[in-house]
């Protein structure tokens, strides 16, 4: 390789880890550690449960990397499908959506942690939050519920005691807006 | 389930939150629809991007080395082909010919699965654009038709005994324009066969008026004309405007006007 790591796209790097390529596997672990371990550990509330689950994320990167077809999806969607995945499954095995914390509890616990956070938040990522911030609360909600603790439609409906056809519609809604809003930004997005 | 059925499950699907009853079926259709799949993708790109929500966290340093030391011992999706172990197989109990043979024959096989999957990805292209061009033609169709049952509406409405009509002239503005209104005396209802107008600009359409002797025009219905000028409009004939008005047709707004504003493009003589 004879650029700079940082350089190379995300495809050409799962391509290379596909032909069996050590240091393009270790520079997208680089490259994608701090937001997969961030949403590892949102889902289990545990850091040595979430490292070992980004261990073997990024185990599973290395195995099947063949499978990643650039043409159906960005790597980037590849990466975090199988962190989360891997995560969920986890959740399970451990039976703890029992104990889970609500995220705002858990932040804010250590300041020096807050600001190191602060200087990690990727330009990415606020485009995203802001754009996640100008969906209807419940629509938001609803979303954020699927996504980071693996619950389906019905459980949602349960859980907040909404319809299920109110909630399929929100969920629908939510993520048909957040791509528009992301494709307007999209030039901005890594 | 419908094809409609199932686009509305995307969203859901993307964000792994379908049942496993509703999550299989759409799998099914996603393997044969090239449109939900390219949607579902695009959804699953969205998806993908709430993982900023949570905020980034450095994992300790040693899960980067636990990672490095773990895929020397691993072995890689390429190297779980089957080829290995066939051919390790072989290679004890077959002479070296027969063995040739057998990985020739598997290559083979390979090839022709690449080119059918290739033959199938393909097709379903075709499949998902002769659908899409089915379902415009089915549009365009149920527009003639429905020009054809206005078409026959007004025959009948001709062929009634107590038909009236009279004909409308272009004025300066559309002197190539004619028409003639045909109405039914008792029903009152009647229909405007125009043709020579100009084309409809963008923001504007033409609106018929119905004009009693020395009153106010009453609005009637707005209409465009088609490529050739044409245009056939089924409308009443007013109760207030008796039965020795003026008929008239001027361009306005597309939205219409209740008072005429643009110029007269065809009227009816006075009587």
């Amino acid at each position: 390789m004879q650029a700079e790591p940082s350089q190379i796209a995300d495809d050409d790097l799962l391509q290379a880890v596909s032909r069996g390529d050590e240091s393009a596997l270790a520079a997208l672990y680089d490259r994608y550690r701090l937001i997969l371990f961030g949403l590892i550990l949102r889902i289990l509330h545990d850091r040595h449960e979430a490292e070992d689950v980004l261990q073997e994320a990024f185990l599973q990167v290395w195995r099947r990397a063949n499978d990643f077809d650039p043409a159906r999806g960005r790597a980037f969607t590849w990466l975090v499908t199988i962190a989360r995945s891997r995560a969920l499954d986890r959740l399970r095995m451990l039976g703890s959506r029992s104990r889970f914390i609500d995220a705002d509890e858990q932040a804010g616990s250590d300041e020096v942690l807050d600001t190191a956070r602060e200087l990690v938040r990727s330009e990415t990522g606020e485009i995203v939050r802001r754009a996640l911030r100008e969906l209807p609360d419940e629509q938001r909600r609803t979303l954020l519920l699927a996504y980071f603790e693996g619950l389906t439609q019905a459980e949602i409906a349960e859980r907040l005691g909404h319809p299920l056809g109110t909630v399929k519609t929100r969920m629908r809604s939510g993520l048909i807006k957040l791509r528009e809003l992301l494709r307007d930004r999209s030039r901005d997005l890594a | 389930m419908e094809h409609s059925e199932y686009q509305e499950l995307l969203a859901s699907h993307a964000l792994d939150a379908l049942d496993a009853r509703d999550a299989q079926a759409l799998r099914a259709h996603l393997a044969t629809c090239a449109e939900c799949s390219r949607e579902f993708d695009e959804l699953s790109d969205a998806a993908a991007l709430l993982a900023h929500e949570a905020e980034p966290v450095a994992p300790s340093d040693d899960v980067r080395r636990r990672i490095m030391r773990d895929i020397r011992s691993q072995p890689r999706s390429a190297d779980e082909a089957p080829v290995m172990p066939l051919s390790q197989g072989l290679s004890a109990a077959w002479p070296n010919v027969w063995r040739l043979a057998a990985v020739f024959a598997f290559v083979a096989l390979l090839l022709g699965i690449v080119v059918l999957w290739r033959r199938d990805t393909l097709s379903r292209r075709q499949i998902a654009e002769l659908a899409r061009q089915l379902d415009r033609q089915q549009r365009e169709l149920q527009v003639e038709r429905d020009n054809v049952a206005r078409q026959t509406e007004a025959l009948a409405l001709l062929n009634s005994p107590d038909a009236k009509k009279f004909a409308l002239a272009g004025t300066t503005t559309a002197q190539a324009a004619r028409a003639t209104f045909v109405y039914d005396e008792k029903s009152r209802n009647g229909v405007l066969l125009i043709e020579g107008l100009p084309a409809t600009p963008a923001d504007k359409a033409y609106e018929v008026w119905f004009i009693p002797k020395g009153l106010a025009p009453i609005p009637g219905r707005t209409f465009t004309v088609n490529n050739n000028g044409r245009a056939l409009v089924s409308d009443s004939l007013p109760a207030a405007a008796g039965s020795a008005a003026v008929v008239a047709i001027t361009l306005e707004p597309k939205s219409g006007s209740a008072a005429p504003t643009g110029a007269i493009y065809l009227a009816s003589p006075a009587s």
